[in-house]
């Protein structure tokens, strides 16, 4: 037992040949993430930070920004009477509501597909494409193809199906399409991810469940998930934050209504800085500021209720 | 060794990357004022592009001192890069098309040279030669901001075949009443054709309710979309979707004239290109309808030849310039071919644009007071609003008279906020 700290001193004869330096600083980690490190740096740091200095201000882009204090968030936040306000409250809601509604459906299905890829079915390259593809398509294209599927006058689904629904000015179908469309497209993202993380399961965890008689259902709870928690919870908080900025869908398919209630923060914040009138830049900072600390907040909730415990 | 040598290039990879992304900045939109080129932005990235480049391609074989490079930006684009560029005081450009009703907005923020000073080497640019509509866009405080290129105006398709079968006397004074389309569509119906459809909601409900007496703004300053007389002019074209005589919610207006099931359709003159795609379309052109022949009104915008600030842009640069609108003046035949109709007088001299559909709008002179531009200062705050309500109010999803004061409220808050009042 005594022995223990005699392990750590020995050493190889190699070793002891050559002189310690006292500072050993490796650059190479630094030239990989250089390039991407400047990137950040000035296309996301930089403007985030100038964000937060513009949400302090008055300023319609063009004159010099009026430093007003934090009078813009005590108008979005507290005036009730305000019309930011209700923007603020009725975008942060309608974004939640899309969060709910897409995530977990973002989650899931591709879950689904990559474990009935994983079994290796015949014709399993042409499916992994076809679910694949969607993710390669613009949000412009997407919004433009759905918009001519849901199409009440000429559209296949209203023709073949017979139905008589307007797909994207009526609720609930509005959300039920902008639900469809936004799952069918983010598919392929998730689901190689899902894969990979698939493929890393040694088989023999497996076996062993088989023997032990345990059935599909059970070696799918018992084995794949846990197996794969660290990029199931990756691909969660990635899922919500990207949807949290959802602003292509229900701008071009339901166009924020039927009476803005597909209207989501980021219209708001968009419309606000860069609408047709003189642009209000502040007011959209500083909502876009709360959009960002309810973002960080959601994902420090679910880093915390799914991460590793010791 | 070997290891150095490979940090050495990797970092000179990564260094080199850098400078050449850097390098990447395009080259197109940039002006020095050593260059004899004239930057000219515009927003007609359409089918009338192909129009303008014409235009711009003639005037260039002319050899003149400044030749002038078109780029064509995309309309939200183009108004979104135009703060930064210039607030930034680099590569803005040395002329510009704008919507008339924004001008107001970049007067009151400082952001336009005015013309005075050169319009004296070039004595035709001036009142006479322009439709009024166009002309008095530019007149700000006393001073000369912006030149008008077009007129273009929202009025009305029909289609021939069923006007004849349907409402054979509506177009006889060219002016089709709301009476003559309902009147049409008591008989249309019964075979399944309709009167009239809706396709955008702010040109059409800006013209009823000017039609009735009503006006977005009273001083200028103060908006007044939440009136009596705009909530009667949104329940009169609400009147037109309760009783089953135009298109349902979600159906596409534009389409169902073009399929030849619609008598008569509210398009810009613009959208001409368009209609002509359908084979077997036979199509003319009308005023707006009118609730009567008293007050004739056709909503209308322009586009102005502006001369934002710019260090760049000399004084020779900006002769060459006012050269370039002067020749665009007596040469706008190549802009009306694209279905505009061009703010130069002199373009009547010319039988082509006799012989076009929408110049029957210039022709006469009393067609032109029709002509109204709605160029309140915060016209772009009410856009967006009128655009967000109208097909909510008239489809029945939202209450009128709260959608309309709603819409007020926001856009006073929204004025509120602009602290250079």
């Amino acid at each position: 037992m005594m022995n223990t700290q005699l392990n750590e001193v020995t050493v190889s004869p190699t070793l002891v040949k050559k002189p310690v330096k006292k500072r050993h600083w490796n650059l190479s980690p630094y030239l990989y993430i250089g390039p991407h490190l400047i990137l950040f740096l000035i296309f996301f740091l930089a403007p985030t930070i100038y964000g937060i200095y513009i949400s302090f201000t008055n300023w319609d882009l063009v004159n010099k920004a009026d430093f007003v204090g934090l009078a813009n968030y005590k108008e979005i936040l507290f005036n009730h009477e305000s019309t930011f306000y209700d923007q603020l409250h009725t975008g942060l809601f309608n974004t939640f509501k899309f969060v709910l509604f897409t995530v977990p459906a973002c989650v899931v299905v591709p879950l689904l597909l990559a474990a009935g890829l994983h079994a290796k079915p015949v014709g399993k390259n042409i499916f992994q494409a076809l679910f694949y593809a969607p993710t390669l398509i613009s949000v412009s294209a997407v919004m433009i193809i759905w918009s001519m599927l849901f199409n009440v006058t000429y559209g296949p689904i209203t023709s073949y199906f017979h139905t008589e629904t307007n797909w994207v000015g009526v609720q609930p179908y509005a959300w039920i399409t902008l639900v469809i469309v936004t799952v069918w497209w983010c598919i392929g993202g998730n689901m190689v991810i899902y894969q990979a993380a698939l493929n890393g399961i040694s088989k023999d965890l497996y076996e062993a469940a088989s023997i032990d008689g345990a059935g599909s259902i059970q070696k799918f709870f018992k084995i794949t998930l846990p197996s794969m928690k660290n990029q199931l919870l990756y691909r969660i908080v990635i899922t919500t934050v990207a949807q949290f900025n959802v602003y292509g869908q229900p701008l071009m398919l339901t166009k924020g209504g039927p009476t803005s209630t597909t209207t989501v923060l980021l219209m708001y914040i968009r419309g606000n800085a860069f609408g047709t009138g003189q642009s209000i830049a502040g007011i959209a900072s500083a909502m876009a500021v709360i959009l960002g600390l309810c973002i960080m907040v959601v994902a420090a909730i679910q880093f915390f209720f799914l991460r590793e415990r010791n | 060794m070997k290891k150095r040598l490979s940090a050495i290039l990797s970092l000179l990879l990564v260094f080199g990357l850098i400078f050449a992304l850097s390098g990447c900045s395009s080259s197109s939109s940039s002006s020095t004022s050593n260059s004899k080129e004239i930057v000219f932005w515009n927003p007609f990235t359409g089918p009338d592009g192909k129009n303008m480049q014409n235009m711009i391609d003639a005037y260039n074989k002319t050899k003149p001192e400044y030749k002038v490079k078109n780029i064509s930006l995309k309309e939200a684009d183009m108004y979104a890069k135009i703060p930064t560029v210039v607030n930034s005081g680099k590569n803005i450009p040395d002329l510009t098309i704008v919507h008339a009703e924004r001008i107001k907005q970049f007067v009151a923020q400082g952001m336009l040279t005015p013309y005075d000073g050169y319009l004296s080497d070039f004595p035709e640019i001036k009142a006479e030669n322009y439709i009024k509509a166009g002309w008095d866009i530019g007149d700000l405080d006393g001073k000369r901001y912006s030149v008008p290129l077009d007129v273009h105006s929202y009025v009305m398709y029909y289609n021939k075949k069923l006007v004849e079968k349907y409402a054979p006397h509506a177009l006889d004074d060219n002016i089709v009443t709301f009476d003559e389309i309902r009147a049409a569509g008591e008989q249309s119906m019964k075979d399944g054709i309709r009167p009239i459809t809706l396709s955008w909601m702010k040109p059409i409900f800006l013209s009823i309710y000017n039609q009735m007496g009503g006006d977005i703004t009273s001083d200028g300053e103060k908006p007044t979309l939440y009136t009596d007389t705009a909530v009667k002019a949104m329940e009169f074209i609400k009147s037109f979707v309760d009783d089953k005589l135009t298109n349902k919610d979600g159906e596409d207006a534009t389409q169902l004239f073009k399929s030849g099931k619609v008598i008569f359709e509210p398009e810009g003159i613009w959208m001409q290109n368009t209609m002509n795609e359908v084979k077997n379309l036979d199509w003319g052109l009308t005023n707006f309808p009118q609730i009567s022949t008293d007050k004739v009104v056709n909503w209308s915008s322009s586009h102005q030849f502006v001369l934002f600030n710019s260090k760049a842009r000399d004084k020779k640069k900006t002769e060459g310039v006012v050269k370039f609108i002067d020749w665009v003046r007596q040469n706008s035949i190549y802009w009306a071919e694209a279905g505009q109709n061009p703010a130069a007088l002199a373009t009547l001299e010319n039988d082509k644009y006799q012989s076009l559909p929408q110049s029957f709008l210039i022709k006469d002179p009393n067609e032109q007071k029709t002509l109204k531009i709605f160029d309140y200062k915060y016209n772009g705050y009410v856009a967006d609003e009128i655009d967000k309500i109208g097909f909510d109010s008239i489809f029945g999803k939202i209450k009128i008279e709260d959608a309309l004061k709603k819409s007020q409220k926001t856009i006073e808050d929204k004025i509120a906020q602009d602290s250079h009042k």
